[in-house]
């Protein structure tokens, strides 16, 4: 099973949620932070990410990196 | 089934449906809204789906959706429904998305008027959206013709994984005509390697089908192996020669035009006047290389059309200067009359 995990890089971030919806496993929310251009930027808040990069290739800003861990 | 009269987009539609089409998302536009009125009466009865979406932008989104499943979907309109529908094919070819598309064309440009032209050629056969895509455009000229091609347009969707637009007109549309509808399955490969939802079928293996490309050497290779399908696409050439033994004026024309140009023909030929017809059957891949060489009785081409000059300059290049190459034809609606025709014939056989 290919583990993964996800940065998002936070200035480039602009709230639209699209990663959110396209997550298939559910591990992406919006956070509570604000970054310095006003918006809150998404976050992995659990483990259980599949390392599938849906959320990278969905992002219109190209935010996130993608890790993935074999085992 | 029988011979029965019926109207051009209805005939269409049961075509569609008698191709094995079960899906259509669609929106409504004069002069073809008896398709998505007859899709949506025909379809929940037979288990398909018809979903009248908010618009045409919409409605071909919907279709890119559908499309991805490798089942054969269809949407419908008209001119300007097409302006707005271009993004979404540019994204459905990008993707290599199988669809059929019929534009029943109308005035333009803009909202123009809601009689018959031509003048969406350049967009269909040029790219109404945008980049480097091409569609398999076919036009029929008659009910008959419009109902094999609606069916055989799917399986060259799903063949090629390509949007293919049957280029109709308003004439076309309402008219009525006796037409045969068979069942029709034709040849089509299998889906499971690329289209959504056979993840089982494929042992687990994702697909994408993304038009996205960042890394502009990915997006070269990509437009390079769309250019290859294209090349490919190039063996369905489909046209008619009719009266062209001995022919010295070659009239070139497509659709509703071609059957009234047919008409001008018969009459010029009865006359003693050497003249013929050359009818493309798809518009792209446009029949070239059959224009390039055409015979040498042929002294001058006119090409008739229900716009301000389009096919006429495929015509002009693909003729090479071999001929002198004129041009006849109405825009708004108005169609040309045989005896149009024939008067511009007997004028250009004098000059």
């Amino acid at each position: 099973m290919v583990k993964g995990r996800i940065n998002v890089l936070e200035e480039y971030c602009k709230s639209c949620g699209l990663c959110v919806a396209a997550c298939p496993v559910q591990v992406l929310r919006i956070s509570d932070r604000i970054n310095s251009k006003g918006y809150r930027p998404a976050e992995q808040f659990k483990e259980g990410c599949i390392g599938c990069s849906m959320c990278a290739t969905a992002c219109p800003d190209a935010a996130i990196e993608i890790f993935r861990i074999e085992d | 089934m029988a011979r029965v009269l019926m109207k051009g987009t209805e005939a269409i539609a049961e075509a569609a449906i008698q191709a094995g089409c079960r899906y259509f998302f669609g929106y409504p536009i004069t002069p073809q809204n008896e398709i998505p009125e007859y899709m949506s009466a025909k379809l929940p009865k037979i288990g398909g789906a018809y979903v009248q979406a908010e618009s045409e932008v919409a409605a071909v989104n919907m279709v890119m959706g559908g499309g991805s499943t490798g089942t054969k979907i269809m949407t419908t309109s008209s001119s300007p429904g097409i302006s707005l529908m271009s993004e979404g094919i540019s994204y459905i070819a990008g993707c290599e998305i199988p669809a059929v598309i019929v534009n029943v064309m109308r005035g333009g440009p803009g909202l123009g008027g809601i009689l018959p032209s031509q003048a969406d050629y350049f967009q269909a056969t040029k790219g109404g959206g945008n980049g480097d895509y091409r569609l398999l455009v076919m036009a029929p000229s008659t009910l008959q013709e419009a109902v094999e091609l609606t069916q055989e347009a799917f399986d060259l969707a799903l063949n090629y994984r390509n949007p293919v637009m049957i280029l109709a007109d308003g004439f076309m549309g309402q008219m009525m005509e006796a037409v045969e509808i068979k069942e029709h399955s034709g040849d089509v490969p299998d889906r499971t390697d690329w289209a959504l939802g056979c993840m089982g079928d494929r042992g687990g293996k994702r697909s994408l089908l993304k038009s996205l490309y960042l890394k502009p050497e990915d997006l070269e290779n990509h437009n390079i192996k769309l250019q290859e399908k294209y090349m490919r696409m190039q063996k369905e050439v489909r046209y008619e020669e009719y009266m062209m033994e001995g022919a010295e004026i070659v009239i070139a024309a497509y659709g509703t035009t071609a059957r009234i140009a047919r008409s001008a023909v018969d009459n010029l030929r009865e006359r003693g006047v050497a003249v013929g017809m050359f009818r493309p059957i798809t518009l792209y891949p446009f029949p070239q290389e059959k224009l390039r060489n055409l015979p040498p009785s042929v002294k001058k081409v006119l090409v008739v059309e229900m716009n301000m000059g389009q096919m006429l300059e495929d015509v002009q290049s693909a003729v090479c200067g071999s001929a002198p190459v004129s041009f006849f034809g109405h825009a708004g609606g108005i169609a040309p009359s045989v005896k149009e025709i024939e008067e511009k014939i007997c004028e250009i056989r004098l000059t």
